[in-house]
């Protein structure tokens, strides 16, 4: 019974951690490369949800498979965001960036709450409410498969920036800037990418969340917290870093929910990360990559 | 917004009803010469109708701006205030957009602007506690389905005709009792004052009831995941749940318990518990849930009557406080008849006389409404509820059961 209960709350923490994965490695992603903060990752999620949402009460479409119309969409959204706003205000000063992010997050919650209202919207697919069960555990069928094609989402990522010439680019913009341009990678085009595969996993996790998640304007909320940690905790900028802390976020929240207090998850989640700062300033990941 | 506050369009097509209707019974009465003259020139009574029908309690102000009207037409149309001559209800509605602030200058707008002869609302506690100040300072009498006792405290014209929060938590630990001679129930509430005041309310009572409470748990609303907490639950070995918990996180709670196999009875309360919307939510899921409710709509033929009608105008049943401010308008209406005045004073000095045991005014469980110095309904109790076929069905108590209690 004991080993069951440590073993189940292992399981939970996981599966939501490549939840918070998803988002925290879009914001690692666009930190590393075009050096802003996102504060408005948690409102693509939001986007991604609603999309998803609406093709399936409207369409009939599994939320599952509208993952094929939210990460395309998205990702435009992303081009067009860092075409036409984030580069108008890339310089020296921080502020505007700041600003910048943070504006597009309010209008996107605002704009949410005007056009479908602060009303809960909830998918039924015949998976939603299933499980596996293995002796005394078990694992929900719809969070099984959101942190697997998660996992697999970022897997694909790893092999683009390390295999491929665009990817490589991408690295070489977030390790040094001004020496990547001199080897003449033009920045606009190497951020807009990143902000567009920024977006697309946000949407990715929207779309994964529907099975299992109800969508309403604030929801976006509920992530991106632990985003902005795992990000910290992963070494800023470092993809694989953010994985793995996601992933040790959610065991950390999950245990510290069993047997702390179900209102000081976020306690032992924010004590791991004073530890991994005390003992690794940098994070876990070392440096960016 | 000036949608909610008039309603221009309904006004004029019953104004024209209320001409035929009203040359009609002139014509009557110089024929029979028996009723009044005044009869046909009787000025609508106006009542105050303060509701959220925008912001974030706007989903459940709605449906009882829907039913206000409904009730006020069932009176109109059944003749009436008769001791007035048959003088009309005239709603004025008022939006309080879910802000207390808003409450406040809408309530005293409302009274100045208006000759009212009463006043129902706001649903939300928050909101009726600050009305029920501007109303008792004004000296009109309010009428509402606000569960807070605290609107029972050191007010004249402050009418509460349901059962009291402080009374919800016993019935719900009484409900636990239905399923086995010693629960074991697992206590999870969000930790804010909504979650904590109601379950201390559950935890205090509960030696006396014969309730064993094996988990006291606040967790902070909105997780994004309930497999941990209902994993607790899971170890803890309770066969029955009670949530205090908001829509969000009990839908999740909900499909967690279901997913994990666990078998274990869950009560969730009242409030965003037992409205339709919860249903539409959770679909299947929801059947066999319990809860506690302040009205239901099966309680006697009238509310079904209601019910049916409410139904075809919304597409939805007849929630608690819609339902519950049906028989509030027909309260206010007896009272008008017996005050045979407009005055706000002598319809409050009728409201506390009130005393009815038939008919629409005494839709509430328990069947009688009769208020206290307190004003409250000395015979005013909570109803357990269970989703059964999509729809709330009364379980508990036995006199007021409707359908057996289905057990899961």
């Amino acid at each position: 019974m004991m080993w069951e209960t440590v073993a189940q709350a292992v399981i939970n923490g996981l599966l939501i951690g490549g939840i918070y994965a998803l988002v925290s490695i879009g914001v690692t992603l666009i930190f590393g490369v075009v050096k802003i903060v996102n504060f408005a990752q948690g409102e693509f999620v939001m986007i991604g949800m609603y999309i998803s949402f609406f093709l399936s009460s409207q369409f009939g479409i599994d939320p599952l498979l509208s993952l094929f119309v939210t990460m395309p969409v998205l990702f435009v959204a992303g081009v067009l965001i860092q075409h036409f706003l984030i580069r108008r205000v890339l310089g020296p000063n921080d502020m505007p960036q700041i600003f910048l992010t943070f504006a597009l997050s309010l209008l996107l919650l605002n704009l949410a709450l005007m056009l479908f209202t602060a009303n809960y919207r909830t998918v039924h697919t015949s998976y939603s409410d299933e499980a596996f069960h293995l002796g005394g555990l078990y694992v929900p069928v719809a969070k099984l498969i959101a942190f697997v094609v998660a996992m697999l989402l970022s897997g694909a990522l790893w092999v683009f920036l390390h295999a491929t010439d665009l990817g490589k680019a991408m690295r070489a913009a977030a390790q040094n800037r001004d020496v990547a341009m001199l080897m003449g990678i033009n920045p606009n085009r190497v951020f807009c990418v990143a902000l567009g595969i920024a977006l697309a996993l946000a949407g990715a996790a929207g779309s994964l969340l529907m099975p299992f998640y109800s969508a309403y304007p604030f929801v976006g909320q509920v992530f991106v917290l632990m985003a902005f940690v795992a990000v910290v905790m992963g070494t800023l900028g470092n993809v694989i870093g953010a994985l793995i802390a996601s992933l040790l976020m959610g065991v950390a929240e999950s245990l510290g929910i069993q047997y702390v207090g179900a209102d000081s998850g976020l306690i032992v989640v924010f004590a791991l990360l004073l530890l991994t700062l005390a003992f690794k300033p940098t994070g876990l990941g070392g440096k960016a990559r | 917004m000036k949608k909610s506050r008039g309603q221009t369009p309904v006004k004029s097509l019953r104004r024209r009803d209320f001409l035929i209707k009203a040359a009609g019974g002139a014509i009557a009465t110089t024929a029979f010469g028996a009723i009044p003259l005044r009869g046909w020139a009787a000025d609508p009574v106006n009542i105050g109708a303060l509701y959220p029908v925008t912001g974030s309690m706007a989903q459940i102000g709605q449906g009882c701006v829907n039913a206000a009207k409904l009730a006020a037409e069932m009176v109109n149309e059944a003749g009436g205030i008769k001791s007035l001559g048959g003088a009309k209800l005239n709603l004025v509605i008022s939006d309080v957009q879910s802000d207390t602030t808003v409450t406040r200058t809408e309530t005293d707008r409302l009274i100045s602007g208006n000759k009212l002869s009463a006043i129902h609302g706001c649903y939300a506690s928050a909101l009726t506690l600050i009305a029920s100040e501007v109303a008792e300072r004004a000296k009109v009498a309010i009428i509402t389905g606000s569960s807070t006792d605290q609107l029972n405290k050191s007010r004249q014209y402050t009418f509460t005709p349901f059962a009291r929060a402080s009374q919800f938590a016993k019935a719900q630990l009484q409900m636990a009792r239905l399923l086995s001679d010693k629960p074991k129930v697992a206590v999870i509430f969000e930790n804010t004052a909504f979650g904590t005041s109601t379950s201390n309310g559950l935890r205090e009572q509960a030696p006396g009831e014969g309730v064993e409470i094996v988990l006291f748990e606040p967790y902070s609303a909105g997780f994004a995941d309930a497999g941990p907490l209902i994993n607790k639950v899971k170890a803890s070995g309770a066969d029955a749940v009670f949530s205090v918990s908001y829509l969000n996180d009990l839908i999740l709670i909900v499909k967690t318990i279901k997913q994990t196999g666990l078998k274990v009875a869950l009560n969730g309360g009242s409030g965003g518990f037992v409205i339709p919307d919860f249903y539409k939510n959770v679909g299947a899921l929801a059947e066999g849930l319990q809860g506690v409710a302040h009205w239901n709509h099966d309680s006697d033929a009238n509310a079904q009557k209601v019910n049916a009608e409410y139904k075809k105008r919304t597409g939805e049943f007849l929630f608690e406080y819609a339902g519950g401010l049906v028989a509030q308008t027909f309260m206010i209406a007896d009272a008008l008849e017996r005050a045979a005045s407009t005055d706000p004073q002598k319809v409050r000095d009728a409201l506390s006389t009130l005393d009815v045991s038939s008919g629409y005014a005494a839709m509430a469980p328990g069947g009688k409404v009769k208020f206290g110095p307190d004003g409250k309904n000395v015979y005013g109790r909570p109803v357990g509820v269970q989703w059964q076929n999509g729809d709330l069905a009364s379980v508990f108590p036995k006199e007021d059961a409707r359908a057996p209690l289905m057990k899961t």
